[in-house]
């Protein structure tokens, strides 16, 4: 039992390399914060994208949802191995495009903030694309006979209800980029995964690695809960507005 | 009120193979106020949708003050056009299930179309939208959010709602179909007062009572084609085809 505790829960341990680790779950945070953000702007885009009308747009229309069905489908971390490495190697691409520095992160930040929002964005637009779809169809309608086009109708009345229908389903979704930030430790990138197993492999103690969790513990378990309550709150919105559904 | 304000040559409209529309004629004066009976099934919704091009016909014409809004390279996609823009500012619409915008206060629900749309000073816009929201009766539901109204206030919004584009034809979906009982009247109200004041009107209603007695026209249409037409109380009371005396004994009886 003793041996178990020191392998993993080594607080002594976890003390002595506590900034360290830190200062790779700030990276983990940071990486997570830029490819959220965008990503949810990406997936909007494609979402939107998806629901345009008429026949002129309609090759635009399979290229989004072939995009959709294609990221969706490959293994991420196969993606972000695949743009870190693949990249790099491509030389006609101008510098600041192949080997990304800005604001003073390692290009393994951007590429795999890059492959994170590539494959989130589709992923984002999907969660987006149900509540659009749960958006009443009346609602389109209306706007569209009192004079807005699918533009003005999409941004002042269907978008803005969509997005109060999803948000649960987006925490979700960001609770699983969070996590899966650590896949970019595959192409070199110091965050918390990295550090962390880099410590395991000086001294053979897991703690460092029990760090990292418990860093990503004490940021997710809240979420739990705000999801929690965001979906009792919808379903309590849901029951007090059902006379609006009827038919 | 002979001036044609709508006309509508041999509208056609199917749905994969079923067609709900068979070639519909019809004539609508300025100032003049149809009312649509028939059967559920019957067309009626598809036809005013049409008429605002929610629905664009596939085959006839349609004449809005004269324009033809079945022309034009993107007439019949759907996309936007010229027809759009020109019949949607013209024609205002109320539907059965109001589709107030929930995210809205009432006020916000009536001043956006002007605002947005037409690009319209929004503090005058807010007074205008006050004055029509008064006249429906909802003077003190200005800030209220759509969910805390009755259907019948709801509906009643949606109309003031229809009337802050200045429309000059309104058409009207059933709008009491989804009402309680008790709630028609004050929605018949305020349709009856529009049609005093001279606001050209399709109404596709159950209600033979309001036909009887705003209608200038009377239009039955069963399986997509008109099957009688003339003034109310020659098609209410004296119907000559079996079918309009059918349906309305039906109706009649329930």
């Amino acid at each position: 039992m003793q041996e178990f505790i020191n392998q993993f829960f080594d607080v002594g341990f976890m003390l002595d390399h506590f900034d360290e680790v830190l200062e790779g779950f700030w990276i983990t945070l940071q990486i997570f914060i830029f490819a959220g953000i965008i990503s949810l702007i990406w997936g909007l885009v494609l979402a939107l994208m998806r629901q345009l009308p008429g026949g002129a747009t309609k090759p635009l229309r399979f290229l989004t949802i072939a995009y959709i069905d294609v990221f969706r489908a490959i293994p991420l971390l196969l993606f972000i191995v695949l743009i870190g490495t693949g990249i790099p190697s491509l030389e006609f691409l101008p510098e600041w495009l192949r080997l990304p520095q800005w604001l003073g992160k390692p290009d393994t930040f951007w590429l795999g903030t890059f492959a994170l929002v590539v494959v989130y964005g589709a992923y984002m637009a999907e969660v987006y694309r149900a509540g659009i779809e749960a958006v009443p169809g009346g609602q389109m309608e209306a706007a569209r006979s009192l004079g807005m086009n699918h533009g003005q109708a999409m941004k002042n009345v269907i978008v803005p209800q969509a997005i109060r229908k999803i948000p649960a389903p987006m925490l979700n979704e960001l609770n699983t980029l969070m996590k899966d930030t650590t896949l970019v430790s595959a192409i070199g990138l110091n965050e918390v995964l990295q550090v962390a197993s880099d410590v395991q492999s000086e001294t053979f103690n897991s703690s460092a690695l029990t760090l990292g969790a418990l860093m990503f513990l004490v940021i997710l378990l809240p979420l739990a809960r705000i999801v929690d309550r965001l979906i009792a709150r919808n379903r309590g919105q849901v029951t007090r507005g059902s006379h609006m559904e009827v038919a | 009120m002979s001036e044609s304000m709508l006309k509508l040559e041999g509208i056609q409209k199917r749905f994969g193979s079923l067609e709900v529309l068979k070639g519909i004629n019809l004539e609508v004066a300025r100032g003049e106020v149809v009312c649509v009976l028939g059967p559920s099934g019957s067309g009626k919704s598809t036809l005013l949708r049409c008429v605002n091009l929610l629905e664009p016909p596939e085959g006839g014409e349609i004449f809005l003050e004269g324009h033809d809004i079945c022309k034009g390279p993107n007439s019949g996609t759907g996309e936007q056009s010229w027809e759009l823009d020109f019949v949607r500012q013209r024609v205002g619409m109320v539907f059965q299930q109001f589709n107030l915008f929930p995210h809205k206060s009432v006020l916000e629900n009536v001043t956006m179309a002007p605002v947005k749309v037409l690009g319209k000073d929004r503090a005058e816009t807010d007074r205008k939208a006050r004055a029509l929201l008064d006249r429906v009766g909802l003077a003190d539901k200005v800030d209220q959010f759509p969910e805390r109204l009755s259907g019948g206030q709801q509906q009643r919004v949606a109309i003031a709602r229809a009337l802050a584009m200045d429309p000059h034809v309104m058409l009207f979906d059933e709008v009491t179909s989804a009402l309680d009982p008790e709630l028609v009247k004050e929605v018949l109200d305020t349709m009856r007062e529009l049609a005093s004041e001279g606001m050209t009107m399709i109404v596709v209603t159950h209600e033979l009572g309001f036909a009887r007695e705003v209608g200038d026209q009377v239009v039955f249409m069963d399986g997509g084609v008109v099957v009688e037409q003339g003034r109310p109380a020659d098609v209410l009371d004296n119907p000559r085809e079996p079918r309009t005396q059918k349906f309305l004994g039906l109706v009649l009886e329930a």
